[in-house]
C-alpha cells in the first residue's frame, strides 16, 4: 500500500482566492443541519436537520429561498437525503428509523411511502444510477438493498450484514451497479450483485477510525473516503489482471492525505465536473484537494487547493458539488446555516 | 297584627308557588321584627307542607330553614323544641325534602337554647333516618356541621350516647371523597379522640374509615376557589393518626409500609407522622415495632437521594427515642430504650471508624438524632461513641480523617452540653484528659479546617462550667490570642473571634487578664498603608483590624466592657492629632458600634457605655471642629464624612436601648451644647471658640457638620423623652437645612429636621413647623442655588410624614410627583423615591422608635402609583426616565402579595420600563420582575411574548448587573407553566447560547443556569 | 429507584467537596475581561449527580480540577472522568452526561472533549469512541429514555 504524506500542507500564495463566499442563510434555525443534495439539474437542493424537517431551497434571482419544508414525515433528525436519478424523487433516511419516499408534484412534495424494516437510526440512503435499486444503511450494522417497481412499490431484495458496527454511510457507482459502505468499524465495504444475490465484494482497510462518508470520481474508478481518523484516502479499482488470480476487481489505497485536517473528516465530495475533491471537517474549516497535473495514476499526488479556516462558526457537516455549474459548492454546519461557495482552481 | 299575618301568607305563597327566593329574606326580617313568629311562619306553610307533591313540601320546609338559618338567635326554648320534633319527623318524608331539613337542623343546632336532651335525639335520627354518602357535597357538610355544633355545644350529651355516637360517625364519613368535608370530617375525628368520647369496639373502624386517605394524593385543581391545600389535609389526618396510643398497632405497620414504598412524598408524610405519633407513644406501643421502624429509618438515611428524607428520617429517630425515653419503667421489665439504642449502636458504631467513606455521616447524624432526645438517650450513646472516636482519631493521621471525627466528636459534645448540665453524672469527666488532648492537638494542626474544628470543640468544652481546670481554660485562651495574631486564613480567623465573644461571657476574668493585654498591645502600632511586611504571613494591617474586631466580640461581659471601651476611645483619641487616616478611625468606630450592640442586652453596661463614649466623642470632635480652619481640602480627619457617619451609627446603638431616666438628663446637656453652645457635657473645657453649629456662615462652618452626631442622638430617642426648646431646635434645623453649606451637613439638618417631625405629637407645633417648612421648601425650589437642599428637605419630611400618615404627606408627595418633570431635578426626584420608600438605615425606622404605621408601603403606592403612571403618560420623552424609574423604586420595596394583585394594571408599564434606556431603571424593573414571575402566570400569559423578547435582549446590555438579573429573570421564567414556555424553548435556548461567552463569569454562570433550566421544561425527566 | 434496586457498591468512598469558588474583585469589574478557566468547566461539571449514588460526580472523585483543560482561545474542552470502578457499567451514561452539561453550558465555539482517564476502564476505547461520535449522541439524546436518565444526572437534587 501507498501512503503518501504531503510534504507541506501550506498553502499556495493565490489560494487564498480560490474559494469565495457567494451567501449564507439560516437553514434550521434552532438546530443542526446535517445533509444537502442536489437534484440531477441543479435546480433545486434539498437540506435536512435535527428539527425533523426537509426543506427544498430553490434560487430567486441572486439569493436562495425555502420552496417547502417537509415536516410530517419522520418523528426525530432526518440525517440524510438523497434524490432519484431522475429528479421526481427524493428519500430521506431517520433516526426514527424509517426512510420516507417523497414525490415531486408541482412545487410540492407528497410522502408516497415509508420504508421500514431497520431496528435503529438509518443514517444514510441512496439511489443506484438506473433509479430502480435503493440502498439504506443503519445503526443496526446492516445495510439494505431496495428494488423499485413500476407501481413505486418498494421491496427488499437484500439485507447485508458485514460491517460489525454502524454504517454511516452508502453510495452508489456513479454508472454501475456497485455499492459502496463506510462504518463504525473503520472499513469500506463495496458490494454488487452475483446470481440473484447481493456480495460483498470487497473491504477496504485502513482507516484506524470511525469512516464518515464515501465519494466516487467521475468515472467510478477512484473512491474517496474521510474518517475520524482525521485523514482522507483515495483508493483505486485495480482489474482482474492487474491484481493476479482474482476473479473480482480489488481496490487499492493508493493516497492517503494526513496533516491537512485537525479534527473528524464529517464529508468529502467529489466533483464529477472539475475532478476537485471538497471534505467537510469537525474543525469548522472546508478544504478543497486537487489532483496534481502529471501525478502518476498509481500514485497519484494531491494538493491543498483551498481552505476557508472558519467556513461555519461550528462542525461543517456536509460539503455538496452543483452538478452542473462547475466550481459551486453548498455546505451546511451545526450552527443551522447553510453556505455556498464558488471555487476557482489556483493558477 | 292580621295584617302581619296577610302579607305572610302572601310572602309564603310568593316563595312557595311563585319560585321568588327573595321573600325567605323578607319572612326573616319580619321574624326578627317581632311582627310575627316562627311558629306563625310554619302555620302558614301548613297547607304547603301537605302537599302532596313532594317538591312542593320540600319548598315549604327550604323557606322555613332559610328564616331559621337567619334568625336562629331570636329563638326561644320551646320554640326550639316544637321545630325539632318538626323536623325530625320530615327527615322521614320523601329524600328530595332531606336537604333542606338539615339545613334548618343546623341552624337549630346554633340555638344557645337547644333544649337538653335534644341532641341525642336529632343525631340519632340522622344516623337512622339519613344516608348521608349519597346527600350532595353541600349538604354533607351540613351535617358535618350539625355534629361539629352539638360537640362543641353539647359534649356531655353526646357522651351519654356511648360508642354509638363515633359508630353513627363513622357510618356518616365513610366514603367522604370531597377534601372541604374531608377537613371538617378529620376535625370531628380529632375532637371525638382527645375530648375522650368513648371508642368502644370501634377503635380499628375509625382507625380505618381515616387511613384510608393515607398518604393524602390531591392536587387542588388550578384556579381551586376553596383554597385548600394538599398540606391542609395532612395536616388534618396526621391530627387524627396521630391522637391516640390507641391507634400505634394499626399506624405503625401502615407507616412501615409506606416508608418502603418508592414515592418520595409518602417516605415523607409518613416519617412526618411517625415524628408526630410519637408525642403520644409509649415503650408499649412501640414494642412490637422498633425493629420494623428501625430499619426502614435506617435504609432512608443511609440511602436516600433527598435531604427532606434524610432530615425527616433523623427527625422521626429523635422522636422515637424521645418516645422510649419517656416511659417509668417497673424494676423487672426490658428497658426499651437500651435495647433500641444497642441495636442502632450495632449498626452504625462500625462506620464511625471509617471517615472517608459515605456513610460515616450518615451514622453519625443517626446516633446524634437518637442521642439527642433525652439525657439517658445522651448518657448511654456517648459513653459508648465518645471512646471509639478517640480512639479513631489517634488511629487515623490524615488530617482530612482527623477533621471529620473530630466533626462527630463535636456533635456529640454539643448533645452533652445540651443534657448534662451539672458536674455529677456528666458522662464526659471520664473522658476528659483524652478529649482534651486531642482538641488541643487539633487546635495547633497545620490544617486550617481541622483546627476551625477544634475551635468549636473548645468552645464547646470551655463553656460548660467547672468541666475544665482554670489551667485549661488559660490555655484556650491563650490559643485563640494566637490564632486571632497569627491565623491567615480570614473566614478561620472570623469563626476563632466569634468563639472568643462566647466564651468570654463564661471566663469574662480569664480574658480580662490574658487576652486583653495582648490585643492592646499589637494595637499600639498603627500600621500605615504599604507597610513593611515582610517575615509575617498575614499583613500588619490585617492583624490591626482583627485586634479591633475581636477586643469588640470579646465585650460580652460588663468587667470587659470596662477593659475595651477606654482602650478603644483611646484609639479614637489619637485621631486628635489629625495624622491617622479616616479609614483606621472608621474601623475603631465600628468596633465601638460593635460593642454598642452588645451592651443593648446588659443596662449596666449600656449606661456605663453611654457615659463614657457619648461625651467623649463629642468633645473631641467639637475641638476639631474648632481648630479647623474651614478648607475642604484640609478637612480634620475627624470630620471627615465617613468617620461621623459610622460615630452617629454608634450613638443611635447606645441610645435607643437606654433607660428613658437617664436620657433625660443628657438630652438636656447636649441639646444645650448645640443650640447655645453649653460646653458643661464636655470632658475638656479649654475651648478656643465657642461652639456655634447652626451658625449658617462665618469660621464656624465646619461646626455645622456635628449635627449628623446630634441628629444621631435625638433621633434616636424614645417617644415619651421629652426634647428641650424642640420649637428654636426645629428653626434652626430648618435654616441649615438650606443654607448653603456641604451636602453631608445640609443633608443632616433635614434628616434630623425629618426624625423630630416624625415623633412630634399632632397639635400646633407641629402644624407651624410643617408650614414654615412647607415655605421654605416652596422658596428654596425657586432659588437656583438652594434647589437641591430644597429636594433634599422635601424628601425627608415627607417620608417622615408617610411612615406616620400625616395628612399633609399627600401634598409633599405630590410636589414630588411634580418635580418629575422638572428638567433638572427630574431625576434627583426621581432617585429619592428610593429613599422615601426604602428602610432607612440610621434613623426614622423601627429601631429608633419612629412613628411608622404597618402597611405605609401599601398605602403609599395605592394613593401614588396611579398618579405616577398618569405623569409617565403625560410626561415628554424626556422625562418619561425620570416616572418609570420613581415608580420602579416604589415597586422594588413593596411587598411581593401586594405587587402580584396590582401587576394586571402595571404590567404594561414595566414592560415599557424594560426598554427604557437608563440602567438603573432597568435593573430595578428586573428586580422587581424577578420574585412575581413565579406568581403571576395568568397575568403574564398575555404578555410572555412581549417579555422573552425584552429579557433576551437585555442579556446583553452593556451593564453586567442588567445582564445578571436578567437572566435571573429568564431562570425564574422556567417555573410557569409548561404550555406558555414550550413555544419559546428552542429560541430561547438558541439566544442564550450567547451569554454564554459573555466576558464576565458572573455573567456566564447565570446564564449557564438559566439555559440548562430551559434545556429541561418538557424534557424527560426533569 | 431509591430502596428498590441493590447499589454496585452502598458504601463507596466520599471525597470533599470544593467550595463554591470565591468572587473576586476582578470579576465584579465590568472592564475585564474573564477568561474561562479549568476551576469554571469544573464548577459545571462537578455537581452533576452520579446516575447510582445520591452523590455528586466530584464527591465519588469521577472529577477533578486537574483533569479538566480548557484552551478558551482556541476554545477547546477536555475533560477526563474517572469510573468508580473499571467495568463500571454506567460509564459511558456519565460521560455522556458530562458531555451533554458542557455543550448545554459552553458557548458553542468551544470543541468538547470527553474521555476516560487513560487506564481506569476495561472499555476505555469503545466508550471513547462513542462519546466522541456526535452523531450518536445525537441520536441518545433523541431517547427519551436515556435523556430522563441524562436530565436527571443534570437536575438539581431537590
Amino acid at each position: 500500500m501507498l501512503i503518501i504524506f504531503s510534504l507541506s500542507p501550506q498553502t499556495r500564495p493565490s489560494m487564498k482566492d480560490s474559494l469565495t463566499l457567494l451567501s449564507r442563510l439560516s437553514a434550521h434555525p434552532d438546530s443542526r443541519c446535517w445533509f444537502l443534495a442536489w437534484n440531477p439539474t441543479g435546480t433545486l437542493l434539498a437540506s435536512c436537520g435535527g428539527d425533523k424537517t426537509i426543506r427544498i431551497w430553490g434560487k430567486e434571482g441572486d439569493t436562495w429561498v425555502c420552496k417547502s419544508v417537509l415536516g410530517e414525515g419522520h418523528q426525530r433528525t432526518v440525517r440524510k437525503v438523497a434524490w432519484s436519478p431522475c429528479g421526481n424523487y427524493l428519500a430521506s433516511a431517520s433516526f426514527d428509523a424509517t426512510t420516507c419516499i417523497w414525490m415531486k408534484k408541482n412545487n410540492d412534495f407528497e410522502c408516497i411511502t415509508t420504508l421500514e424494516g431497520h431496528e435503529n437510526e438509518v443514517k444514510s440512503v441512496a439511489w443506484a444510477p438506473s433509479g430502480s435499486l435503493l440502498a439504506t444503511c443503519s445503526r443496526d450494522k446492516s445495510v439494505w438493498v431496495w428494488e423499485v417497481d413500476e407501481e413505486e412499490e418498494y421491496e427488499c431484495v437484500s439485507v447485508l450484514n458485514s460491517h460489525t458496527q454502524d454504517v454511516k454511510h452508502v453510495v452508489w457507482h456513479p454508472n454501475q451497479e456497485l455499492l459502496a459502505s463506510a462504518s463504525y468499524d473503520d472499513t469500506v465495504k463495496l458490494y454488487h450483485e452475483e446470481e440473484d444475490d447481493w456480495v460483498c465484494c470487497a473491504t477496504l482497510e485502513g482507516h484506524t477510525s470511525t469512516v464518515w462518508s464515501l465519494a466516487f470520481d467521475q468515472s467510478g474508478e477512484q473512491l474517496a473516503s474521510c474518517s475520524d481518523d482525521k485523514t482522507m484516502r483515495i483508493w483505486r479499482r485495480m482489474a482482474s489482471g492487474e491484481e493476479q488470480g482474482k476473479k473480482d476487481p480489488t481496490w487499492k489505497c493508493i493516497c492517503t492525505l494526513s496533516g491537512y485536517h485537525t479534527r473528524t473528516i464529517y464529508d468529502v465530495n467529489w466533483s464529477h465536473l472539475t475532478g476537485a475533491i471538497a471534505t467537510a471537517c469537525g474543525d469548522d474549516a472546508i478544504r478543497i484537494f486537487e489532483e496534481d497535473a502529471g501525478s502518476d495514476v498509481m500514485q497519484p499526488t494531491f494538493s491543498l487547493t483551498a481552505h476557508m479556516p472558519r467556513a461555519h462558526s461550528q462542525d461543517v457537516n456536509c460539503v455538496a458539488w452543483h452538478p452542473k455549474e462547475p466550481g459551486l459548492l453548498a455546505s451546511c454546519s451545526d450552527d443551522g446555516e447553510m453556505a455556498f461557495w464558488q471555487y476557482q482552481r489556483p493558477e | 297584627m292580621a295584617e302581619a299575618q296577610d302579607s305572610l301568607w302572601g310572602l309564603v305563597e310568593e316563595f312557595v308557588s311563585g319560585q321568588q327566593d327573595s321573600k325567605a329574606t323578607e319572612v326573616a326580617a319580619g321574624v326578627k321584627d317581632g311582627a310575627f313568629t316562627v311558629l306563625q311562619v310554619v302555620e302558614a306553610l301548613g297547607s304547603c307542607l301537605a302537599n302532596p307533591e313532594p317538591r312542593t313540601r320540600g319548598r315549604g320546609v327550604q323557606l322555613l330553614s332559610q328564616v331559621l338559618l337567619q334568625c336562629y338567635a331570636n329563638l326561644k326554648e320551646k320554640e326550639v323544641e316544637v321545630l325539632v320534633v318538626f323536623y325530625e319527623n320530615r327527615l322521614k318524608d320523601h329524600h328530595v325534602i332531606t336537604p333542606h331539613v338539615l339545613q334548618g337542623l343546623k341552624a337549630l343546632s346554633m340555638s344557645v337554647v337547644f333544649p337538653p336532651g335534644l341532641a341525642v335525639s336529632v343525631l340519632k335520627s340522622i344516623f337512622q333516618e339519613v344516608h348521608v354518602q349519597s346527600l350532595m357535597q353541600l349538604d354533607r357538610h351540613t351535617v358535618y356541621m350539625i355534629i361539629t355544633n352539638f360537640m362543641n355545644n353539647r359534649e356531655q350529651e353526646l357522651k351519654s350516647l356511648g360508642a354509638d355516637f363515633t359508630f353513627g360517625f363513622i357510618q356518616v364519613m365513610d366514603g367522604e371523597k370531597d377534601p372541604r368535608n374531608l377537613l371538617v370530617a378529620f376535625q370531628i375525628v380529632q375532637n371525638i379522640i382527645t375530648k375522650n368520647y368513648s371508642l368502644g369496639p370501634f377503635v380499628e373502624e375509625l382507625f380505618e374509615v381515616t387511613s384510608c386517605y393515607f398518604p393524602i394524593d390531591f392536587n387542588p385543581p388550578p384556579n381551586d376557589p376553596h383554597g385548600i391545600t394538599r398540606e391542609d389535609l395532612i395536616l388534618g389526618l396526621r391530627a387524627v393518626l396521630a391522637s391516640t396510643p390507641r391507634f400505634a398497632e394499626f399506624l405503625l405497620p401502615l407507616l412501615i409500609e409506606k416508608m418502603d414504598s418508592d414515592i418520595q412524598s409518602a417516605k415523607v408524610d409518613a416519617l412526618q407522622t411517625l415524628t408526630a405519633a410519637c408525642a403520644v407513644y409509649e415503650q408499649k406501643e412501640l414494642k412490637e415495632f422498633l425493629s420494623g421502624l428501625w430499619s426502614s429509618i435506617r435504609r432512608e438515611v443511609f440511602q436516600t437521594a433527598s435531604d427532606k428524607v434524610e432530615a425527616e428520617g433523623l427527625a422521626a429517630l429523635h422522636a422515637l427515642s424521645a418516645g422510649l425515653s419517656r416511659s417509668v419503667l417497673s424494676p423487672d421489665s426490658e428497658d426499651l430504650l437500651n435495647t433500641f439504642l444497642s441495636s442502632i449502636l450495632q449498626d452504625c458504631r462500625h462506620h464511625l471508624c471509617e471517615p472517608d467513606m459515605k456513610l460515616v455521616w450518615p451514622s453519625a447524624k443517626l446516633l446524634q438524632a437518637a442521642a439527642g432526645a433525652s439525657s439517658r438517650a445522651c448518657l448511654k450513646v456517648t459513653a459508648n461513641v465518645l471512646p471509639l472516636l478517640l480512639e479513631q482519631y489517634n488511629q487515623h493521621v490524615q488530617s482530612s480523617h482527623r477533621r471529620t471525627i473530630l466533626e462527630m466528636t463535636l456533635g456529640f459534645l454539643k448533645l452533652q452540653s445540651k443534657w448534662l448540665q451539672e458536674e455529677d453524672g456528666n458522662g464526659l469527666a471520664n473522658f476528659k484528659d483524652p478529649l482534651c488532648s486531642m482538641v488541643f492537638s487539633a487546635v495547633t494542626d497545620p490544617s486550617t479546617p481541622l483546627q476551625q474544628v477544634a475551635v468549636k470543640a473548645l468552645t464547646v468544652l470551655g463553656t460548660q462550667q467547672g468541666f475544665l481546670s482554670s489551667g485549661d481554660i488559660d490555655l484556650i485562651v491563650d490559643h485563640l490570642t494566637r490564632l486571632i495574631l497569627e491565623e491567615t486564613d480570614s473566614q478561620s480567623c472570623q469563626a476563632v473571634i466569634d468563639s472568643s465573644g462566647s466564651l468570654a461571657r463564661v471566663h469574662p476574668a480569664v480574658f480580662i487578664s490574658r487576652m486583653v493585654p495582648q490585643l492592646c498591645s499589637r494595637l499600639q502600632t498603627v500600621p500605615m498603608e504599604g507597610t513593611d511586611d515582610r517575615g509575617s504571613a498575614i499583613p500588619q494591617r490585617t492583624v490591626w483590624q482583627r485586634c479591633l474586631e475581636a477586643l469588640a466580640a470579646i465585650s460580652t461581659h460588663h468587667s470587659i466592657v470596662q477593659e475595651t471601651v477606654p482602650i478603644l476611645l483611646d484609639h479614637v483619641r489619637q485621631a486628635q492629632k489629625g495624622d491617622t487616616i479616616a479609614e483606621d478611625v472608621v474601623a475603631v468606630c465600628k468596633s465601638l458600634h460593635q460593642v454598642a450592640v452588645l451592651c443593648q442586652e446588659n443596662a449596666e453596661s449600656l449606661c456605663y457605655y453611654h457615659q463614657k463614649v457619648v461625651p467623649c466623642l463629642l468633645s473631641i470632635t467639637v475641638l476639631a471642629a474648632m481648630q479647623d480652619r474651614g478648607n475642604a481640602a484640609d478637612l480634620h480627619v475627624l470630620l471627615n464624612d465617613n468617620v461621623l457617619t459610622a460615630m452617629a451609627s454608634l450613638i443611635i446603638s447606645s441610645t435607643t436601648h437606654l433607660s428613658p431616666d437617664l436620657l433625660s438628663s443628657s438630652v438636656s446637656q447636649i441639646v444645650n451644647l448645640f443650640l447655645d453652645g453649653d460646653v458643661s457635657i464636655l470632658k475638656e473645657n479649654s475651648f478656643p471658640s465657642k461652639f456655634l453649629p447652626f451658625q449658617i456662615d462665618g469660621p464656624a462652618a465646619p461646626q455645622s457638620r456635628l449635627v449628623a452626631l446630634f441628629m444621631a442622638f435625638v433621633c434616636s430617642l424614645p417617644r415619651n423623652v421629652e426634647i428641650p426648646h424642640l420649637s428654636r431646635l426645629l428653626q434652626d434645623l430648618l435654616s441649615l437645612s438650606l443654607a448653603g453649606c456641604c451636602a453631608f451637613a445640609f443633608t443632616s439638618a433635614a434628616k434630623c429636621f425629618a426624625g423630630l417631625i416624625n415623633k412630634c405629637p399632632a397639635g400646633e407645633q407641629l402644624d407651624n413647623s410643617l408650614q414654615s417648612a412647607s415655605h421654605k421648601i416652596e422658596s428654596g425650589l425657586e432659588d437656583e442655588s438652594r434647589r437641591t437642599q430644597a429636594v433634599t428637605l422635601l424628601t425627608w419630611v415627607t417620608k417622615a410624614l408617610i411612615l406616620r400618615y400625616h395628612p399633609m404627606d399627600g401634598h409633599l408627595t405630590n410636589k414630588m410627583i411634580g418635580l418629575l418633570s422638572d428638567r433638572d431635578l427630574g431625576p434627583l426626584a426621581a432617585d429619592m423615591f428610593c429613599l422615601l420608600v426604602s428602610d432607612s438605615p440610621d434613623i426614622l425606622n423601627k429601631a429608633c422608635h419612629a412613628d411608622i404605621r404597618i402597611m405605609f408601603r401599601q398605602r403609599f403606592f395605592t394613593e401614588n402609583v396611579p398618579k405616577l403612571v398618569q405623569g409617565f403618560n403625560a410626561a415628554n420623552e424626556d422625562n418619561k426616565p425620570n416616572y418609570l424609574k420613581a415608580l420602579s423604586h416604589v415597586l422594588n420595596c413593596l411587598p411581593k402579595q401586594v405587587l402580584v394583585t396590582e401587576l394586571p394594571s402595571l404590567i404594561s408599564l414595566l414592560l415599557e420600563a424594560l426598554s427604557c434606556p437608563d440602567e438603573v431603571v432597568q435593573l430595578s424593573t428586573l428586580t422587581c420582575l424577578e420574585p412575581l414571575l413565579l406568581d403571576a402566570a395568568a397575568i403574564l400569559s398575555v404578555h410572555i411574548d412581549t417579555l422573552i423578547s425584552k429579557l433576551l435582549c437585555l442579556t446583553s446590555s452593556p451593564s453586567m448587573a442588567v445582564r445578571i438579573t436578567a437572566l435571573k429573570c429568564m431562570l425564574a421564567l422556567t417555573k410557569l407553566p409548561l404550555p406558555m414556555l414550550l413555544p419559546y424553548k428552542q429560541q430561547v435556548i438558541r439566544a442564550l447560547a450567547k451569554p454564554l461567552d459573555d466576558k464576565k463569569r458572573l455573567v456566564r454562570k447565570e446564564a449557564v443556569e438559566a439555559r440548562c433550566q430551559w434545556f429541561l421544561i418538557g424534557s424527560p425527566g426533569s | 429507584m431509591v430502596g428498590s434496586s441493590q447499589l454496585e457498591n452502598a458504601n463507596p468512598l466520599i471525597y470533599q467537596r470544593s467550595g463554591e469558588r470565591q468572587v473576586t474583585a476582578q470579576d465584579e469589574d465590568e472592564q475585564l475581561h474573564d477568561r474561562i478557566d479549568d476551576r469554571e468547566i469544573f464548577d459545571l461539571i462537578r455537581s452533576i449527580n452520579d446516575p447510582e449514588h445520591p452523590l455528586s460526580l466530584e464527591e465519588l472523585n469521577v472529577v477533578e480540577e486537574i483533569r479538566v483543560k480548557v484552551e478558551d482561545k482556541e476554545s477547546t474542552v477536555s475533560v477526563e472522568f474517572t469510573p468508580t470502578i473499571p467495568h463500571c457499567s454506567m460509564a459511558t451514561l456519565i460521560g455522556l452526561s458530562i458531555k451533554v452539561k458542557l455543550l448545554r453550558s459552553l458557548p458553542e465555539r468551544f470543541k468538547v472533549d470527553v474521555h476516560i482517564t487513560p487506564g481506569t476502564h476495561a472499555s476505555e476505547h469503545a466508550v471513547n469512541k462513542q462519546l466522541a461520535d456526535k452523531e450518536r449522541v445525537a441520536a441518545a439524546l433523541e431517547n427519551s429514555h436515556l435523556l430522563e436518565v441524562v436530565n436527571q444526572c443534570l437536575s438539581a437534587r431537590s
